[in-house]
């Protein structure tokens, strides 16, 4: 940081939707911090999305309604987007471009960080295979986390992936390790009523502790949306990287942050692609994900779990679609369960941690936990098989065997799927649970578990 | 008489046979009432170990939210403390900078405004701004930058100078107080670093 300030320039040629064009700009750089400043002196913050000819092409966070081209200069700061930095984040609320919003003063920063980040050197990457407990059976038990990874939640718009959210925010924890853990909660694009729900849920539970939430609200401008994952993530990495803490970033709704992609795109007049969104949509969703992850040397972990709402429930739009190129699998949630009142409603047949294999086993959660899971997997789907040859020949016409798996199916979603939005189960419990399904079963139908285990867990009904 | 005896022995027959039956319901039941207590005896133990563990789990919840609150509470005092302890030092020293009295060296740095401010815009057809206190010192240093003069209007600033170029497109602020503004971080710390936080 230095003393020398900024050239401010007063030739304003444009405005256009959130974007302002400025003349005769001399020595300005890509992604270089802007301050607009109105003729009322009010003053927003915006960056430069391109430079030449004597023109700047500035986008502004805050939006520009109320700009006129009279009136309005543009001050080159001659640094990039910083985000303040130290431990005293933990436990503070900001505003989606990371200014305070709980009353309380600027943090004292340790540091300035660019909140582009640095790419991670491939080479510098360590495989991630330490399991994080969610305390939501499902999810620890067959769709296991690990530390590092990015597991993204494919949603619909009104189901409970925000309740989802804050339940994992609040119960997350590393287990088997001292080390400490902390959530950073990016909400893009919420209602004030969500963002208010987040921010009580993580006080009252006492985790906000050691949390950092970071708050764009649906009334926010959309532009602020594509610097709040950004902001969230540089804090992760300075808590993890510099300060050698597990770090779960949550960053929720994903799809608003694409949307606001899109409204700059159209702005700049790009050429769209798939519905509207930019071609570069792939690329820019990268950028954020590829944050995640874990270094060689270095004691601390990002692990995200972006969350994004499928319009129409389509999980071939641009947006899950590209976001599943990138990530580590998916936690699918489900139209049918969330209308049964199933909480959580995930579905399990379509969603998938790719890393789990490595976070889960002896020396992590428990020897038999890949089998089990299997094995509950593959009498799920037989269940739903049965449920669907039910509804046409009736249950009279199914065998013994098809009325197990059906039983198999609801205690399944009665008693391992379904949770109360303040229950954390620890790994042995889900285990147990599992087992208890498993033991619906009788004992020649069970193929994927070793005998070995069958003898030590099987409980015969 | 014998109709008597016989009537009588028949009748004791019944009583023992009703006897023993009842006898053997008795064991019955006994035994199927011990069999019952028995079997709820490990249903028992696990709703008894069952409500242990979740009132331990509830406990270490509500101990997290207490411990959890009140220390973001102690903490967020602490912030509020500090951060009135550091706007404190910034007004004395804001205070002292107003009243420093000019000598070379302020001059220099006056100089060293105007060269950067100079320098940054590319022109030295510019119109300087400076408050009322450092009218004339500005005004004897602008005859060396060609072009530049000084502006009539005074500007409110503990001091330095706003550099604007003459077709009014281009300004730059080099003011004492735009310097410690954009410094403030910086010096926040360091005031924070004296008072033992964040050390």
């Amino acid at each position: 940081m230095t003393a020398e300030g900024g050239v401010q320039y007063s030739k304003i040629a444009e405005i256009k939707g959130p974007l302002v064009v400025v003349d005769d700009v001399e020595n300005a750089a890509f992604d270089e911090l802007v301050e607009i400043e109105t003729k009322e002196g009010e003053r927003r913050l915006g960056k430069v999305l391109e430079v030449g000819n004597g023109k700047a092409i500035v986008q502004v966070f805050e939006g520009t309604t109320g700009l006129s081209i009279s009136g309005t200069s543009a001050k080159f700061v001659g640094k990039l987007m910083e985000m303040p930095v130290s431990k005293e984040v933990l436990g503070r609320v900001f505003d989606g471009l990371g200014r305070p919003k709980d009353g309380l003063p600027d943090p004292i920063a340790d540091k300035f960080i660019d909140i582009n980040g640095e790419p991670m050197n491939p080479e510098q990457r360590e495989y991630p295979k330490d399991f994080i407990q969610t305390g939501v059976s499902v999810i620890d038990g067959m769709i296991t986390l690990v530390r590092g990874q990015k597991l993204p939640i494919f949603s619909g718009s009104g189901m409970s992936h925000n309740i989802l959210a804050a339940q994992i925010a609040r119960q997350a924890n590393v287990v088997g390790t001292k080390d400490d853990f902390a959530v950073v909660f990016a909400a893009i694009g919420v209602q004030y009523s969500e963002a208010e729900y987040f921010r009580r849920s993580l006080e009252e539970s006492g985790a906000l502790k050691r949390s950092v939430l970071f708050l764009n609200t649906a009334d926010d401008p959309a532009i602020e949306r594509i610097i709040t994952p950004r902001v969230a993530l540089t804090v992760a990495e300075y808590l993890a990287f510099d300060l050698g803490m597990h770090v779960l970033v949550i960053l929720t709704d994903m799809t608003n942050y694409a949307e606001a992609l899109r409204e700059i795109s159209a702005a700049r007049e790009e050429v769209p692609g798939r519905k509207g969104y930019p071609g570069y949509l792939y690329t820019d969703l990268s950028t954020i994900y590829e944050r995640a992850g874990k270094l060689n040397g270095r004691k601390g972990s990002v692990t995200q779990v972006p969350i994004l709402s499928m319009p129409s429930d389509d999980i071939t739009h641009p947006i899950p679609d590209l976001t599943g190129y990138i990530t580590e699998g998916q936690v699918v949630l489900g139209r049918d369960l969330f209308r049964q009142g199933v909480y959580p409603p995930i579905n399990i047949l379509m969603s998938l941690s790719r890393l789990m294999k490595d976070g889960i086993g002896a020396g992590s959660t428990r020897e038999d936990h890949s089998e089990v899971s299997n094995q509950v997997y593959d009498a799920y789907s037989r269940a739903q098989e049965v449920r669907a040859l039910a509804g046409i020949v009736g249950k009279a016409g199914l065998t013994d065997i098809d009325l197990k798996y059906m039983d198999v199916g609801d205690v399944f979603e009665k008693e391992f799927l379904t949770q109360a939005t303040d229950e954390n189960r620890t790994i042995e419990e889900t285990l147990n649970l599992l087992w208890k399904i498993v033991s619906k079963l009788p004992k020649n139908e069970i193929t994927k578990i070793k005998d070995k285990y069958i003898d030590q867990y099987y409980r015969e009904n | 008489m014998l109709s008597d005896s016989l009537l009588a022995k028949s009748i004791d027959k019944i009583l023992e046979k009703t006897e023993k039956e009842i006898l053997i319901n008795l064991e019955n039941s006994f035994s199927t009432a011990k069999q019952t207590l028995d079997d709820s005896i490990p249903k028992l133990e696990q709703e008894f170990e069952k409500i242990i563990s979740d009132g331990k789990k509830e406990a270490e919840k509500i101990e997290k939210q207490i411990i959890g609150s009140s220390d973001l509470e102690v903490r967020n005092k602490q912030l509020l403390a500090l951060e009135m302890a550091i706007g404190e030092v910034f007004t004395k020293a804001l205070d002292q900078i107003a009243n420093t009295k000019h000598n070379e060296d302020y001059s220099n740095l006056i100089k060293t405004l105007l060269d950067e401010s100079t320098k940054i815009l590319g022109t030295t057809k510019v119109i300087v701004y400076t408050n009322s206190k450092d009218k004339d010192l500005v005004q004897s240093l602008l005859s060396k930058y060609t072009g530049a003069e000084l502006s009539s209007q005074s500007i409110n600033c503990l001091g330095g100078v706003i550099v604007k170029s003459k077709d009014g497109a281009m300004k730059f602020d080099n003011t004492i107080d735009a310097r410690i503004q954009r410094l403030k971080p910086l010096i926040r710390k360091q005031i924070s670093s004296k008072f033992g936080v964040g050390n």
